[in-house]
């Protein structure tokens, strides 16, 4: 892997040579939040976020898309081409990052690859950035706070410059592109690199213990914990749409009106929906609102183990800070493991 | 010869009629799909007895001369449609259905109202007195459901219409959560989507206007307006606003 390094200074006419590879998304404000979208201005663009309201799945994986078009006549046309058109995601967190990894291996990786996803991945240039973990960020636990893959580009804070680290030859690219703006990096570069490394992972406020975890909700399957979590649980799927690994999706055909000319529609949904698993007959094979709720908890942190040998929990806080319920996953597994009484109080032990 | 199709409204603001008007850039395809042979909010001139596919009812029902006309609009009807959340729940007009109407005149007029009482009880929705074959909440029905739902029954479908909450479309657009990041008393979580969040895209809470979801948990919301020091009332009286039957019928 190339490393080389980019003084700040630079930054500026960097992006400004990224719009040749793609339309340009990167952190905005958001409300109080933050989002991935076109910055009108480079100086909108926020280089200190803690993390997006939605993960970069949305462009991946978008909330709402056309698959097909259909016509008697004519018969179906795929809208692949509306999916291939290219993109640069600038500013993106390492976990982030592991998170779009994780999708690969569902959607590409996987006996039944999708051809929408695929599209807009290999169309999308990522350029990654590190962070500063603040208290709901527990990405060190699920190790997910470094990647070695799945970007093109990754810049990583080492006081008056960025490291640079080249993932592929897209991010080659770009930096050819960008001409005179990087450097070769001296050993006091890679020193202040290393010495941030092990600060940001000292610097955790939020750990997970995930040391036989699978087993121990194996054993914990028929915990009243989950009872309780339903209780609290308002159903609203606002933890699934902020997952950057939940997936699930609904496929709708929508007819035009006075016709039978119509698109495939492909949405987000989610198993915290009682719909979810209502099969046509009426039956419901997860019709209590704990089932469901902890049907996401297993999938996430034990099916996914057992299906691609680590879960697929990615340890960036969104599920802490969008719940209404302050449903924690931090006090849920710590109830799990019997280290708390319940989830009544929802501030976890560790912080 | 295309199929024939009623549009009514009973006791309500008559908005669905005006969302339904308010598709300009379908009307065309609209009437060139359907025959729209009785609808007074659209025409003075309507044919008031023949065979009807589809029959749209907006409003509530609240005396007997209206459960009459919607007896009479089912019996001429292949589908009853109940559009809108006072024919599907019974409305704003079912707010207060357990005060007796003379009360309720004198809270609103005083000692001045009208001496004696209109010919109205309390409003109750479509289904209490015919089968509704589709309901399309909303305060108003939104003008999209109106025209999915027509292409869909022509095509000898039913629509399928959001059943999940608001947090769902305003997460999609990724906007930044009343409830969570401003602790402003949102409804979202527990009232049914349809509406793409229109209210949270202006940073106005939802008031639950599409009625609540299948299986609200209303402990949990009203747990979490009280620790947020919201009105404990607040959420109750947003979703009564519009579907109080729904929610008096659940607690029984």
């Amino acid at each position: 892997m190339k490393i080389l390094k980019m003084p700040k200074q630079n930054l500026d006419l960097f992006v400004s040579v990224l719009p040749a590879f793609g339309e340009v998304y990167a952190p905005v404000k958001r409300g109080k939040g933050f989002a991935f979208d076109k910055p009108s201005l480079w100086s909108d663009v926020q280089m200190k976020y803690t993390r997006t309201i939605l993960p970069p799945k949305k462009l991946m994986l978008p909330p709402r898309e056309t698959t097909i078009a259909f016509d008697p006549v004519e018969g179906f046309q795929d809208q692949l081409a509306m999916a291939s058109k290219p993109m640069v995601l600038f500013g993106v967190h390492p976990y982030d990052i592991y998170g779009l990894n994780i999708l690969d291996r569902v959607f590409a990786q996987s006996k039944y690859p999708d051809p929408y996803y695929i599209a807009r991945r290999k169309n999308t240039a990522i350029i990654g950035m590190d962070f500063e973990p603040d208290d709901k960020h527990f990405a060190g636990s699920m190790n997910s706070d470094f990647v070695d893959s799945g970007f093109d580009l990754f810049l990583s804070d080492i006081g008056d410059d960025y490291l640079v680290l080249v993932g592929t030859s897209r991010g080659d690219d770009i930096v050819v592109m960008s001409g005179c703006l990087m450097q070769t990096p001296g050993e006091a570069d890679f020193a202040a690199y290393k010495r941030r490394s092990k600060d940001r992972r000292a610097s955790y406020k939020t750990k997970l213990e995930m040391e036989d975890l699978p087993e121990i909700m194996e054993m914990e399957y028929h915990s009243k914990a989950w009872e309780d979590i339903g209780n609290r649980c308002l159903s609203c799927g606002s933890c699934s749409m902020a997952c950057p690994t939940c997936y699930c999706f609904d496929i709708n055909d929508e007819v035009e009106l006075g016709s039978r000319k119509g698109q495939r529609i492909r949405s987000w949904d989610s198993c915290l929906f009682k719909t979810h698993a209502l099969v046509a007959g009426g039956e419901n094979f997860r019709e209590e609102r704990s089932s469901r709720i902890k049907f996401r908890y297993y999938h996430k942190q034990r099916g996914f183990v057992a299906e691609y040998g680590r879960p697929s929990c990615i340890g960036c806080g969104r599920c802490v800070e969008v719940c209404p319920a302050e449903i924690n996953i931090i006090s849920v597994i710590e109830t799990i493991r019997g280290e708390r009484d319940g989830i009544a109080s929802s501030a976890p032990k560790s912080v | 010869m295309k199929p024939k199709i009623g549009i009514y409204g009973l006791s309500g603001c008559w908005g669905e009629q005006i969302n339904i008007l308010n598709c300009e850039d379908e009307l065309l395809d609209i009437v060139g799909a359907v025959d729209i042979v009785d609808f007074l909010g659209g025409s003075s001139v309507n044919d008031t007895e023949s065979r009807l596919a589809i029959a749209f009812v907006e409003g509530s029902v609240a005396n007997a001369r209206e459960e009459k006309e919607l007896q009479h609009i089912r019996n001429r009807s292949d589908l009853l449609v109940a559009c809108g959340s006072c024919a599907c729940f019974g409305g704003v007009g079912a707010m207060d259905a357990q005060v007796s109407r003379p009360e309720l005149i004198k809270q609103v007029y005083g000692n001045n109202g009208p001496a004696k009482s209109w010919d109205i009880g309390p409003h109750k929705p479509l289904s209490e007195f015919v089968k509704v074959d589709l309901a399309i909440p909303g305060c108003p029905m939104e003008s999209k459901a109106f025209v999915k739902a027509v292409s869909s029954l022509l095509n000898g479908d039913v629509p399928l219409l959001p059943t999940y909450p608001v947090c769902l479309e305003c997460k999609m657009k990724e906007y930044d959560c009343l409830l969570v990041s401003r602790g402003l008393p949102c409804a979202g979580p527990v009232t049914v989507a349809g509406c793409g969040a229109r209210c949270p895209g202006y940073n106005v809470a939802c008031i639950g206007c599409h009625g609540p979801v299948d299986e609200a948990n209303m402990g949990s919301i009203e747990k979490i307006f009280e620790q947020k020091e919201l009105p404990m009332d607040q959420i109750k009286l947003k979703l009564r606003t519009f579907a109080a039957p729904v929610l008096d019928k659940e607690r029984e």
